[in-house]
């Protein structure tokens, strides 16, 4: 060891003392810059958030891409609505939660399990501030993650959508009026008449082609009679008719205002996950069993809650963050866990518990409120 | 009063202190174990201090009370006389401090650990971060990670860590730990120059040489208790006196030392006599048992007066303790 000679003698009040606020709550800018700077040299956690947040959608698109490109008859477009739907609320939202998860229990456990705490408690810097210096730290590093992932999903479905939209297994162009629809209906009768579903009244027996089977002939009916194309065309003008408030929520690919509301609420959703994980993890000290549960209440505990009707846990299954969350997704999209999407998005889905927004919404924030709370709590009063 | 007066009053106090740690009936206990039993510890300014005792003592627990790392459960302290907890931002600001074994983030470097327990000091320590690493011989590794660093570098970041609050007071738990020879010479040169630069060092060791060596005082703790405390040199001086003496006949010369009440215990070794003489006793007592072995015929061929060692005290104090009960 290099004995330097000091330069100076410790001066009686530190320099910069005026400017010294350690018994602050208030994280300083520096402060959380550092704990950036320690979360994101972390390279085998942020090799694993990328791969699992970005990774995963982005080796997913790029197959269907190169599919669709060498074989387009087997394969369809890598992009659309569909696809946007399925990945952004099945696998991003999902993911982004995990994700999110476990870089809140890493935040919330390190300092205390690489021996760093006690350092950082010496140096008479609030324990509050040193608690709340990782939540920027850690959404700086979270949103900018989840947004490139959910960017790389919207840009691969809008530029790699379907030019005509599958309805029903038809190819049908997208965005027609519905005289617009009525009259393609009514150049592509067999079509319409064999494969779009019809549960009316009013439909004269027609067949579905020349020899096909009659369609809406009542059970021990012979064949229909001579049918003219002009009856083919008003039967699938009819078709059409009925089934054109089913065919307006067929998009070829999201729409601008669907993508931004399902951004916010998947990075909502990603937020939430953090501030659970920190706070869960700073309150039991370690990181592993943290992530677990988190795993356990995204994966298995918030689709059970969400779908089982338990009389007399109705208030309980409310109280679930991921059951709040799903009330909250937008339309368009279907709910985490099955079920179908709707105009509504989770406020639409029988399915899920009954929850309204207003509730849906104080219970998020009661958990935001809740975990950081308790992890600050036990922040300053745990022996370092 | 306003909070500026108090805060002005607080630091007038503090300056007026001439302790740098201050404690009296401090306690904490852990379940049934009282690990620190009302302990009355004076710390001058401006010294090397050793607090020494042997495994399991509680010298880490008062640290860790001392530092806010954990509660007391009675008694009151103060860190350069600013009570603590009420005025503990403002006390550590001026203090550094190794508890245990210095940890640290594995995947960062010494100089990234070192941002971040600057950020968490005054703005200046940002600035200290260079100097620090240069003084404690880490600069040529300070862009190494830590997980590659060996035990006494860490032992050497952590007194960087030290030093970027440019504090007043050290506290510096079991810092030998993990050095080798050359790494224990330079940190006790260190804690020298610590100590010439006007700061205070407490020294938390079972090492008692390396305490001797470095301090100026000392105190004893056993079972959570300080049983004694003060400069080296007066605790020394209260201890008993030994003698070895090499003669022509030791067993003549036992009998002859038997008939008089000058010793306390003697004994024939292979190395002639050994006398134990008891604390306080004048040295021309030495000259006396010269005298009565010569007028009584027997041939002196080496008298020599055995220094006492921080050691032999150590281990006297704490056997008087452990014979008491």
């Amino acid at each position: 060891m290099t004995t330097v000679p000091a330069a100076t003698a410790p001066t009686a009040t530190p320099a910069g003392a005026s400017r010294d606020h350690r018994g602050s709550p208030i994280p300083t800018g520096s402060m959380i810059a550092t704990r950036f700077m320690e979360l994101r040299k972390r390279r085998g956690l942020m090799i694993a958030l990328i791969l699992v947040n970005i990774g995963i959608p982005t080796i997913f698109l790029t197959v269907r891409l190169l599919a669709h490109a060498f074989d387009p008859k087997s394969y369809g477009p890598a992009g659309g609505y569909n696809i946007y739907t399925g990945l952004s609320a099945g696998v991003i939202y999902v993911f982004g939660f995990i994700v999110a998860a476990t870089l809140g229990c890493t935040a919330g456990s390190v300092d205390l399990t690489e021996g760093m705490f006690r350092h950082l408690v010496v140096t008479g810097r609030s324990r509050l501030a040193l608690y709340l210096a990782r939540i920027p730290a850690g959404l700086a590093i979270i949103v900018p993650l989840v947004a490139i992932g959910f960017t790389i999903v919207c840009s691969v479905c809008v530029f790699a959508a379907p030019t005509r939209l599958n309805y029903n297994g038809v190819n049908v162009p997208a965005g027609l009026s519905r005289a617009g629809f009525e009259s393609w209906a009514g150049d592509h009768p067999n079509l319409v008449i064999c494969d779009f579903p019809y549960n009316g009244p009013g439909l004269p027996n027609v067949p579905c082609g020349p020899n096909g089977p009659v369609i809406n002939a009542p059970s021990g009916s012979q064949g229909p009679g001579q049918i003219t194309p002009a009856q083919l065309r008003a039967a699938a003008k009819l078709i059409a008719r009925q089934d054109y408030s089913i065919y307006t929520t067929q998009f070829l690919y999201p729409s601008d205002s669907l993508m931004i509301k399902t951004g916010l609420w998947i990075e909502l959703e990603a937020v939430t996950g953090f501030f659970i994980g920190l706070g869960l993890a700073s309150l039991m000290g370690q990181r592993t069993v943290a992530v677990i549960l988190m795993i356990v209440l995204e994966i298995v505990l918030t689709p059970i809650l969400s779908r089982a009707n338990i009389p007399h846990l109705l208030n309980l299954q409310r109280s679930v963050v991921g059951v709040a969350m799903a009330h909250l997704a937008p339309g368009g999209l279907p709910v985490f866990g099955g079920g179908g999407g709707g105009p509504g998005g989770g406020q639409g889905n029988p399915r899920l518990v009954p929850e309204s927004t207003t509730v849906a919404v104080c219970v998020i924030v009661a958990w935001l409120v809740s975990w950081t709370v308790l992890g600050a709590w036990r922040m300053m009063t745990r022996d370092a | 009063m306003n909070t500026a007066t108090f805060t002005d009053t607080a630091a007038n106090q503090a300056a007026e202190s001439r302790w740098a740690v201050e404690t009296h009936g401090l306690t904490k206990r852990f379940g049934e174990n009282v690990a620190v039993n009302g302990v009355e510890l004076l710390v001058p300014r401006g010294c090397a201090f050793g607090y020494l005792g042997p495994n399991g003592a509680g010298k880490t627990t008062l640290i860790r009370v001392l530092l806010g790392l954990t509660h007391a459960d009675a008694g009151t302290m103060s860190l350069l006389g600013y009570p603590v907890p009420r005025h503990r931002d403002t006390a550590l600001a001026r203090v550094g401090a190794i508890v245990d074994e210095p940890r640290f983030h594995g995947h960062l470097t010494g100089r990234q650990n070192l941002q971040i327990l600057a950020a968490a000091r005054e703005p200046a320590a940002r600035d200290r971060i260079g100097p620090s690493l240069e003084r404690v011989g880490l600069l040529h590794r300070a862009d190494d990670r830590v997980s590659k660093y060996s035990m006494g570098m860490r032992q050497r970041l952590g007194v960087a860590a030290c030093l970027l609050g440019d504090p007043e007071l050290l506290i510096l738990d079991e810092p030998m730990n993990g050095l080798d020879p050359a790494g224990m010479h330079d940190m006790r040169d260190m804690i020298v120059s610590l100590v010439a630069e006007g700061r205070t060092v407490v020294l938390s060791s079972h090492l008692l040489d390396e305490v001797e060596r470095t301090c100026d005082a000392v105190a004893i703790v056993d079972r959570g208790n300080v049983i004694r405390q003060g400069p080296i040199s007066e605790l020394l001086a209260g201890t008993s006196l030994a003698l070895q003496v090499e003669c022509s006949e030791p067993d003549r010369a036992r009998s002859l030392l038997e008939g008089t009440t000058m010793a306390a215990h003697i004994e024939v070794g292979s190395l002639g006599l050994g006398i134990t003489l008891p604390g306080g006793t004048a040295r021309d007592v030495i000259a006396e048992i010269n005298r009565i072995l010569v007028e009584g015929g027997i041939s002196v061929y080496r008298l020599q007066e055995i220094q006492a060692s921080l050691e032999s005290w150590f281990l006297q104090v704490t056997s008087r303790l452990g014979a008491s009960e």
